[in-house]
Order: C-alpha cells, then structure tokens, then sequence
C-alpha cells in the first residue's frame, strides 16, 4: 500500500468522500463539495470560453489586422440575445432567434429526415439476404415486428379495437422490452461511475491495488 | 413484523453498503471473469484494424467531461493505443464543448507517453476546442485548416506534416465520436449523411440503446457501449498482442458483474417478497388502495 | 532516379458532381506498389507551367480539387512517388467546373420533405375549419387526471406540477403548459390548490399566465394564488433537491411530472411514489421514460404528450401536426410492407433465375439510400 503524496490527489479524495457522505444523510462537507463544484465548473467554462474564443474569435480578428469586419453583424446579433434579461428590450431578441431557428431548421431537417427515416426505413426492408443464418432470422423478424407494433401503437387517429387493440398491444411490449434494456443500461453506467471513483479511491489514493 | 415484511422495509443505506462491499472487494482481489467481445465491438475493432500508415487518418473526436471519464477515457485510451500501434495517423479532437479539452490532453498526453518513438506533428495531432458543435463538424467538411487555423498548442496547420494533403472529411477515414452525451447524433447528421464519411461511437451504456438502431442500419460502423464496450476493445488490443496500458475497464469488470448479480437478487428478491406480502394481507382482509 | 510513364498509372478528371461549382474530382487508377504518395499539380488552360494543387490520398484514389475557378479549363497530371522511382500519369482534354442548379442526390429527401409538408399543411387548414371533426383518441392518462386532482381534494392535499428542467422552446415545456391548463381548471373546480416550482424563469412567467386563465375560465379568479407559482433554481440537482424537499413538506396527493427531464427524472418520482402520491408523468426525453415508467402510476410516452395536448386544446397546428404525422407513419408503413413484399419475391425470383425484380429492388433501395457522396 502506498499512499498518494500529491496534494491533489488528496483534495480530489476527500472531495469524493464529502460527496459521497450524502448517501448517509444531508450534511455541511456534502455542501461544501457541492458549492465547490458548481463555482469551479463554472469559473473552468468561462475561463475555457473565454481564451478560446473570446479572444481569437472576435477580439483578434475584429481589432488586430487583418480585421475582419465582416463579424460585426453576427456580433451584434449575439449581443442583442442578452436582450433577454431586460423587459423593456426582450423584443431585440427575435431578431438573432429567426436566423439562429431559421438557419438551424433549414439545416437539419433534411439531414434528419435522411437520417433518421429515410435510412431506418431502407434498413428495415427485409430481404432474403438478413436470412443467413438462424438468429439473423430470428433478429430481423422481431425488428419487423417490433417496427410495425410501435408505430400502430402512436397512431393516434383510431381507436384501439379489436386487430388494431392486439396491435397496440403488441406495440407496448416491445416498448417496455426496450425501457428495460435502457434500464438495464443505465443502471449499469451509474454502477461503472461508481466503480471508476473506487478505482481512483484505491488505485491512485490509497495505492493498494 | 414477518421477514418479507423487513426486507421490504429495509433501509436503503443498506443496499448501498452492499453495493460498495460488491463493488470494492473485486478491485482489490480480482476475480478474472472472462471477458467475450461482442459484434458492435468487433466492428468498430476490425474497422480500425483494417486501417495503415497509408490511411486517412482517424478522427478521434473528446466528447466527455469527468462525470462520465470512468466509463470513456478507458475507450477513447484504447482507441488512441490502437491507432499509434497500427501507424495509423491520428487526429485527436478536443471536443465540441469546454469542458472536454482537459479530458482530451490527459488522453493524448498519457497514452503519447508509452510511444516515444511516434512524433508529434508527424504521427498524431491534438487540435484544440471551436465553439459551434454543428458549425464546427460542417466546416470540417469545408476545410479543416480555415476551421481550426492552428491546433492545440498555437502551431499552424499548415504547417504540420501529418495535415498535409488532409483537406476534408473526404482525407479522413474515420471520426470516433467518444461521447457522454449526444453528440453522435450530430456526427451523424452533418458528417456522415452530408459529407459521407465513416462514423464509430465510443458512448456511455445510458446513450448505447438508442444507437443500435444506426448500427443496424449501417449508419454507424461499429460502437462501444459502457465501460463493458471499452473492456471488450481492450481485451481485443490484448488478443491481438497490442500494447493496452493499464487496463482500468478490464479491472472494473469484475465489480460490475458482481453489483449486477447483486441488483438482481436484490430486484427477484423484492418481487417476491412483495407478492408474498400482499397474498398475505389479501388473507387477511387487507385491501389496498387500486391505482 | 528512373522517370517511368507506367501506362497502367491513371488519371481522370470531371467537374464534381451536385455541387454549387468551383470544384473538380480528380481520380487515379492503377496505383503503383509501394507507392508513398501520390502528388497533384494542375495546369491552367493559358499557362505554361504545372502548380502544386495538394496531395490525392492513396486509400481513396480521389480527391476534390476545391481551388479552381469555374469556367476555366484545367488539366490534371498525377506523380505517384515509390521508394527509388516515380509514375506519372496525365489527362488528356481540359476539364472545367461549373455549379449545378439542383443536387439530384438530395431528391428523395425533397420527396419526403413535400409529401409530409404538404399533409401537415393540409390537416392543419383542415383543423381550422373544423376542429371537433378531426378525430384524435383518448389517452388514459387524461382519464387519470381527473381521478388524481379528485383524490387530492378528498385528501385534502395540493397538487404539484412540475414543468421539466428546458426553455419555452422546448416543444414538451410547451405541451406541459398546455396540459397545467388542464389540471388547473380542475384544481380550480375542485377547490384545490397547484404548486409548480420552476426551473426556467421564462417558463415561470408562462405557467403563471395560464393558470390564472385557468382559474378564470373555472370560474374561480379569486382562487388563484400567483406565489404558489415560484422560481427555484437554474441548477439541476438544486432543482431535484427543491422539488423533493417541497414533495417531503407539502405531501401533495397528485404530482404532475410533465416536460423534458434529464437525470433527476428518478429522484423526483422515487420521492413522489415513497409520500404515497399517485404520479402522472409525461416526457419527450426517451432516455428517461423507463424511469418513469417503473415508478408513476401514468406515463405519456414522448409523442403521447403532444397528442395529449393537443386533444385537450384543440390547437390547429397542433392538432394538424398530429394528424399529418399519423398519415405519415401510414406511409412508412405501407412503403414497408411493400418493400418487404417485394423484396421477397425479388429474392425468390432470383433463386429462380430471373433476377430482374431483384434489379429493380436493388434500384428502389439505391434511390432511397441517394444522400451524400
């Protein structure tokens, strides 16, 4: 066992025991670990934020040559959404919104649509060639089943009746298959966070493994 | 106050002093549970594998702060280890974001420390953070030299030798998007579907589920999932006798197999202590409240 | 240094298909072994001389020459550079660039992109004319909020409604507010009481406009108390501790959890199922829905939300959008089970010997699959 010396390490420690201290009820050092984080998260992102664009984004190239003038519309429009805190000027912010919305939608509807349907809908098509083998068969028959059930069950313009009910129904156990696998994988990474901080703990503290 | 009727009422603190005893006990006395690769793993694996000194290079892009480093750094360590082995030239993106250029530079710098003989500029690049998410990936598409101007520690594009000749994506055989949030969504739109260039997700098991969808689909080249996606990777590296480092989600694996096993006790044991109790109180005339 | 002109080693150049111009794709065949690199120069038509225009990568054998100027002609020679020798090979005829007016890769995606427009518009004019004539099927959530706001009262308890942790952009804020008009007028009815703490001041400032229109519209203008409509902080866990230390003090009967939700989606409904409240929770964050399912009573499950909101509202755009995106999902599925249908026959025809059908398959997934180069 060799404990750590650096001095980091052991503030980084007893931070994650403050915190940690939660687990067995509210306290003052659980407090103190959470007020550290938010104003150090914080100060990090605008330190961050400032040096790396601040400055050689609009501070370099509007007041060093070759200026860029260029930038003081898309500037000024930045500068009009902080109209956002004023009552009286709340209104200056519609104008950066409509391009930032209008740009944004105009952009990425397409590609979503490509992406997202377009490509899912190709993939779904089952052809003789996810036949290969038994399990590819047994997986592309439950995707296709799977697929159909779902959309049937956010169909909202009929009422569930008879076939279309069972098709619903079908729909919601494929759904609730899906919850419990995201279940399943959350809890997993909530349980690997944990183990990645037991790993700091012993490995770089305390150096026992 | 039968048994059952205890264990649903048992305090939750025990329940997490149960997790930490499962959790901590495998770090210290490793167990070795074998550890099986999986297809979305292997994809991705052979994918890069396939790649040389003469390929594109590989993007390696940070899509992670420290809240989700124990299940990503593993992945995006492996990644970078696998591509400096092969000779493979090596982007390494410090994230669309702030908060991920510290994560980037531990990667690069620790895993750069076990290859002194690949040289910086000429073997691997560090390109630090741009402001933007959806501008910058578009831009990449442009033209990476007017997007970053100089990389992480002030030089020039142009100038670096292994940028030569690297304009676009169309230069660039794969982005590796190391994600804690979802950021492969956006590789994926204004990347892959606008430009056409290869994408593989290293993501955390919160994200994995949704993404099976544009694995199936082909969208997607290949995926690592929670820190068990980043063991298998690394028990790929292994088998294949690459350098792995310290294997910190191989080591992990053990306490996530025994926490596991442990809320699945925990979850059996509650069903049926619940049906048990209420099968009991409906004996007794107990009726309860239906929702 | 030997200067060979291997005829086996390439070039060929075109204007770069679907593009807005000044662009040439320049492709090499027949790379020698052991090349290292292969270098691009590029003459202009008018010039003398050769200029440097980049490197064309060997794993790919093509690259977009991106610096030319339309109209002008340009001829491309490749220098594949080995070890001891190089290889050159160049074109014959000038080639130019030139933009083209539409990008016939993106034609599906224009496909799509009029036939969905077009029935939303349609349903949305359709909804203005008629509202009540638009049919949208009752979820049984809706049914719950009466049960849940009731049992409240006979309890004697308040109501909590909690708007999720995004802006007023968010489109699930926007249905959340949509259904607290709901559960206010019957809060209002019943002579009960809603707190809704808020995580986004903007949101606030909404949520208590519509709750006094509710109150009003019940008949109860009095009734309606704007400090049980308060901010409480713009931190997520700050807000997650707020909302549960206003769960533990206040034990409301009925918790409303209604908007989009990041991970503190499970603390708020552990807390809510442990004081005994019946929960209706409802959110457009996939990631969070299996919490919220394993924990409340009811659960809109994303697009149940905005069908939720606009069967309680009645909203043309909204109700418009429902219908056209239900007409949608028909569309898909047909084009589905068509594709299905004839995929398999395609791919028994071709075990047959006829592969035509599996040809005219193969060109109806190309066409699908036309997106980027």
């Amino acid at each position: 066992m060799s404990i750590s010396t650096s001095i980091w390490v052991w503030m980084a420690a007893l931070l994650t025991l403050m915190v940690y201290s939660f687990l067995y009820k509210d306290n003052p050092f659980y407090r103190l670990a959470e007020h550290i984080f938010m104003g150090l998260s914080l100060g990090y992102t605008l330190t961050i934020l400032w040096y790396n664009y601040i400055i050689p984004r609009v501070y370099e190239p509007l007041f060093l040559p070759p200026h860029q003038w260029s930038l003081i519309f898309p500037i000024l429009l930045g500068i009009m959404t902080f109209g956002i805190f004023s009552k009286k000027y709340s209104w200056l912010i519609k104008y950066p919104l409509a391009f930032y919305v209008g740009g944004y939608a105009g952009l990425r509807i397409p590609l979503l649509l490509q992406s997202w349907i377009i490509r899912q809908v190709e993939a779904s098509f089952l052809t003789p060639d996810k036949f290969t083998s038994l399990m590819s068969s047994i997986n592309a028959i439950l995707i296709f089943a799977g697929l159909f059930a779902t959309l049937i069950y956010f169909y909202f313009s009929k009422k569930r009746e008879h076939g279309f009910g069972a098709a619903a129904q079908v729909g919601i156990v494929f759904i609730m298959v899906a919850f419990g696998a995201a279940f399943g994988y959350t809890v997993m990474a909530r349980i690997s966070l944990l183990i990645g901080r037991m790993q700091f703990l012993i490995h770089d503290w305390l150096g026992i493994m | 106050m039968g048994f059952w009727q205890r264990f649903l009422q048992l305090d939750r603190k025990w329940i997490f002093l149960g997790i930490a005893i499962v959790v901590i006990i495998p770090l210290i006395k490793p167990i070795g549970l074998p550890i099986k690769p999986t297809k979305p793993v292997i994809d991705l694996f052979t994918y890069i594998d396939t790649l040389g000194p003469e390929s594109g290079p590989v993007m390696v892009v940070t899509g992670f702060d420290p809240s989700t480093m124990p299940e990503l750094m593993p992945m995006e360590q492996a990644l970078l280890r696998h591509c400096l082995t092969k000779g493979i030239p090596v982007i390494s993106f410090g994230g669309l974001y702030p908060a991920y250029i510290g994560m980037a530079k531990m990667a690069i710098d620790e895993v750069s420390a076990d290859f002194p003989d690949k040289k910086y500029g000429e073997d691997y690049v560090f390109l630090g953070f741009i402001p933007g998410v959806s501008a910058v990936i578009l831009s990449i598409g442009i033209d990476i030299a007017t997007t970053f101007g100089n990389d992480y520690y002030g030089t020039p594009i142009d100038s670096l030798p292994m940028l030569r000749g690297v304009k676009n994506y169309s230069d660039i055989s794969l982005v590796v998007d190391v994600s804690g949030t979802s950021t492969p969504e956006y590789w994926l739109m204004y990347a892959q579907e606008r430009y056409g260039v290869n994408i593989g997700v290293a993501c955390t098991a919160v994200s994995a589920p949704a993404y099976y969808a544009f694995l199936q689909s082909g969208q997607f080249v290949g995926m690592m999932g929670g820190m068990k996606g980043a063991a298998e990777y690394e028990e790929l590296m292994a088998r294949k006798g690459y350098p792995t480092g310290r294997r910190n989600a191989t080591i992990g694996m053990d306490s996530q197999s025994l926490a596991h096993l442990l809320i699945i006790l925990l979850i059996i044991l509650g069903n049926a202590g619940y049906f048990i109790v209420r099968r009991g109180e409906r004996r007794r005339g107990i009726i309860r409240r239906k929702r | 240094m030997i200067l060979l002109l291997a005829l086996a080693f390439s070039i060929s150049a075109k204007d770069t298909p679907d593009d807005g111009g000044g662009s040439i794709t320049v492709n090499v065949y027949n790379i020698p072994e052991g090349t290292a690199r292969i270098e691009l120069s590029r003459l202009e038509k008018g010039d003398m001389l050769y200029k440097e225009a980049g490197l064309i990568p060997i794993f790919k054998g093509e690259c977009d020459d991106a610096s030319v100027v339309d109209g002008i002609g340009y001829l491309y020679r490749g220098k594949a550079i080995a070890k001891d020798t190089f290889y050159i090979a160049e074109m014959e005829g000038f080639v130019t660039s030139s933009p083209q007016w539409f990008n016939k890769s993106r034609i599906t995606v224009l496909i799509f992109l009029i036939l969905f427009g077009s029935v939303v518009l349609t349903y949305i004019q359709l909804a203005k004319k008629n509202p009540e004539g638009l049919f949208i099927r009752k979820l049984p959530a809706l049914d719950a909020i009466d049960e849940a706001v009731g049992r409240s009262t006979e309890m004697g308890k308040p109501v909590l409604f909690v708007p999720g942790l995004e802006g007023i952009t968010d489109a699930g804020t926007l249905a959340s507010l949509t259904i607290l008009e709901m559960v206010g007028k019957k809060v209002a009815e019943y002579g009960s009481r809603v707190i809704h703490p808020n995580f986004d001041p903007i949101v606030m400032t909404t949520a208590q406009e519509t709750l006094k229109t509710a109150f009003a519209e019940a008949g109860r203008p009095d009734a309606f108390n704007k400090d049980d409509v308060f901010y409480l902080t713009y931190e997520q866990f700050g807000f997650a501790a707020g909302v549960d230390g206003i769960m533990l003090r206040e034990r409301p009967g009925a918790i409303f959890l209604q908007g989009y939700f990041y991970a503190e989606s499970l603390i708020l409904a552990e807390t809510g199922y442990s004081i005994g409240a019946i929960q209706i929770a409802g959110t457009n964050a996939t990631t969070q829905l299996p919490f919220f399912v394993a924990a409340c009573d009811y659960v809109l499950l994303g697009e149940e939300m905005f069908a939720a909101s606009a069967y309680i509202s009645r909203e043309p755009r909204l109700l418009g959008s429902i219908k056209g995106s239900d007409l949608a999902k028909v569309v898909l599925l047909f084009m589905i089970g068509a594709g299905v249908i004839f995929g398999t026959i395609a791919g028994i025809a071709k075990q047959g010997g006829n592969p035509t059908y599996m040809q005219i398959f193969n060109k109806m997934l190309e066409f699908l699959a036309k997106g980027a180069k």
